[in-house]
């Protein structure tokens, strides 16, 4: 270690930020070889842990992505954006799933289309009302979100975080799926045709899921859904579209789905895991 | 002073009885929950935490009553829970995790969710993996991460399910040197299977078996269950509750002396398998 030491007046300026940079830099290079120098400077621990602090969360905090600050934009607050983006069912894997479905969809109708004129969009209006019932069995539940547990005993939980998550996965299933429709061939009105029965479906699932599981739910009433308009289009296939997406079958699927939703309030608490079913 | 009040709590799945009218008070300081697999522990510990609901029966958390919705929400503010499998997500980093989880117990302003992530990531000793994915941290690391996230808000009752499972001996006594630091000021239960652990840490020991608490004292009472039973031979006894053969090549045996044996100290784990020994044969008898 050096023998030779800061003078007084020499460490003065340097505390009061006076001395031109290579005078700063020298007596920098010194200090960082002499600890009797080094201990002389008065550090303001405050100071210190707070732009440790600043530092730490800097490197380490997850930052803002351009979904996340367009969200913000429209008045999401920054806490629900990290509750919902944790959503198993938002995960890429998920995602890919559904616009993959999304994208055999359109690519089966429109192929169809080049033969057989009417019935192109047959296939794309069966499937797409599944698929956010398909994201809501991935929003929720011990079998699809391993920390289900954690998740379950916090005061976040309950119904609403139930319905805030399966609003999200919702949201982005029906978007992919109404971008799809839009490319359709046929009337216009193809491309929300499917958007009742969906939404009776969904309301449907979570009401049924106050009893069973989410996915059980989702499950039963999809299969169901896939099975009768097989069945429709097996047996009056000539009348299929009217009979099940015209302005009867609309009617019905929003009476259903505010019935649904009816039930949904009345038993939201079997959503919490504290409740007993 | 009381924190935990559970009274005549049952629990059923179908036709098994996971819980029989369970009975407890716990206080400040860590208590133990020993019992075989089967005994309820889980499920009473899951009762605690909320994530299930009782049959029948009552259990107050400083008053509050968790059969209520707004009182169960009440006690998820006062409560941090560390499940069997806790399950976090492997794909997040420490940080994330911790944030998303100060999330979900409401922690809604960020620069107070920031400080309260690295308080609890200092607290467990992993300020320095905050990056790291969760996947690519040790077994004992993954447990101080799932004890991070129990201690965010920081909550008067930790629950803490099978802590020291799958943990390396030297983990498992830093884990306990953390338990016991978090254990001077809160309310810990914790159950496990090791012995070990209820000695290392705990002041309380509730011993359960079959669905219901067999026992509650002190580790020394424990022990002493098994006072003036515990022997040494040089040859296997017959007849006895149990016995084994010790690094000295002396048989231990714990229940009725055999020929030719010498009286020695008991150990909780002496006395844990003397009472389980007794219940059982209560049991059978009822």
């Amino acid at each position: 270690m050096s023998e030779w030491h800061l003078d007084p007046e020499l460490f003065e300026q340097y505390e009061q930020g006076v001395l031109n940079p290579s005078r700063v830099m020298a007596v920098e290079a010194h200090m960082s070889a002499c600890a009797t120098c080094r201990g002389r400077v008065p550090v303001d621990i405050t100071w210190l842990t707070g732009n440790w602090s600043i530092v730490f969360d800097n490197i380490h905090a997850p930052q803002a992505g351009p979904v996340q600050r367009l969200l913000t934009r429209v008045g999401l607050p920054e806490h629900r954006f990290r509750l919902l983006t944790a959503t198993p069912a938002l995960r890429w894997s998920w995602l890919i799933a559904t616009l993959s479905v999304v994208v055999l969809a359109v690519i089966a109708a429109s192929l169809s289309a080049v033969g057989e004129t009417g019935g192109a969009s047959r296939l794309f209006l069966v499937l797409a009302p599944v698929l956010p019932v398909v994201a809501v069995s991935g929003a929720y539940g011990s079998g699809i979100d391993p920390m289900h547990e954690i998740t379950g005993t916090t005061p976040s939980a309950g119904p609403a975080l139930v319905l805030w998550r399966a609003i999200s996965v919702i949201g982005a299933a029906t978007a992919l799926a109404g971008v799809a429709g839009l490319l359709l061939p046929g009337p216009g009105w193809y491309a929300a045709a499917w958007l009742l029965p969906a939404l009776l479906l969904c309301t449907g699932t979570l009401a049924l899921a106050t009893a069973w599981s989410l996915q059980a739910a989702a499950a039963a009433l999809g299969g169901l859904w896939l099975t009768g308009v097989s069945w429709v289009l097996g047996v009056r296939s000539e009348v299929f579209i009217p009979l099940v997406f015209g302005p009867i079958a609309q009617f019905v699927y929003l009476a259903a789905a505010a019935a649904a939703v009816a039930v949904l309030i009345r038993r939201r608490r079997h959503f919490d895991l504290g409740e007993s079913r | 002073m009381t924190t935990v009040t559970v009274q005549g709590v049952s629990k059923h799945y179908g036709s098994l009885t996971a819980l029989d009218g369970v009975d407890l008070e716990i206080g400040v300081g860590v208590t133990g929950l020993l019992g075989p697999n089967g005994a309820g522990k889980s499920t009473l510990l899951r009762c605690l935490a909320t994530a299930l609901g009782p049959d029948s029966g009552s259990i107050r958390v400083r008053g509050l009553d968790p059969a209520v919705p707004a009182q169960r929400t009440e006690v998820r503010r006062r409560i941090g829970y560390l499940p069997q499998n806790p399950g976090l997500y492997p794909n997040f980093t420490a940080y994330d995790l911790l944030d998303y989880v100060a999330v979900l117990k409401e922690v809604t302003d960020t620069r107070q969710r920031r400080a309260e992530v690295r308080r609890v990531l200092d607290e467990v000793e992993l300020t320095d993996r905050a990056k790291t994915k969760v996947r690519k941290l040790s077994g004992g690391m993954r447990q101080r991460l799932g004890l991070a996230q129990a201690l965010l808000g920081d909550p008067e009752l930790l629950i803490l399910d099978e802590p020291t499972v799958g943990l390396d001996p030297e983990q498992r006594m830093l884990f306990r040197a953390l338990i016991s630091r978090i254990g001077e000021c809160r309310t810990v239960l914790l159950s496990t299977h090791q012995t070990e652990d209820v000695g290392a840490l705990c002041e309380r020991v509730v011993v359960m078996s079959g669905g219901r608490v067999v026992f509650e004292g002190s580790p020394r009472e424990l022990a002493g269950v098994a006072d003036g039973q515990v022997w040494l031979s040089e040859s296997p006894p017959q007849g006895n509750t149990a016995y084994w053969r010790n690094a000295d090549g002396l048989y231990r045996t714990v229940g009725q002396q055999p020929d030719g044996a010498e009286a020695t100290r008991p150990s909780i784990e002496d006395g844990y398998l003397m009472l389980l020994g007794r219940a059982a044969i209560a049991e059978v008898v009822r």
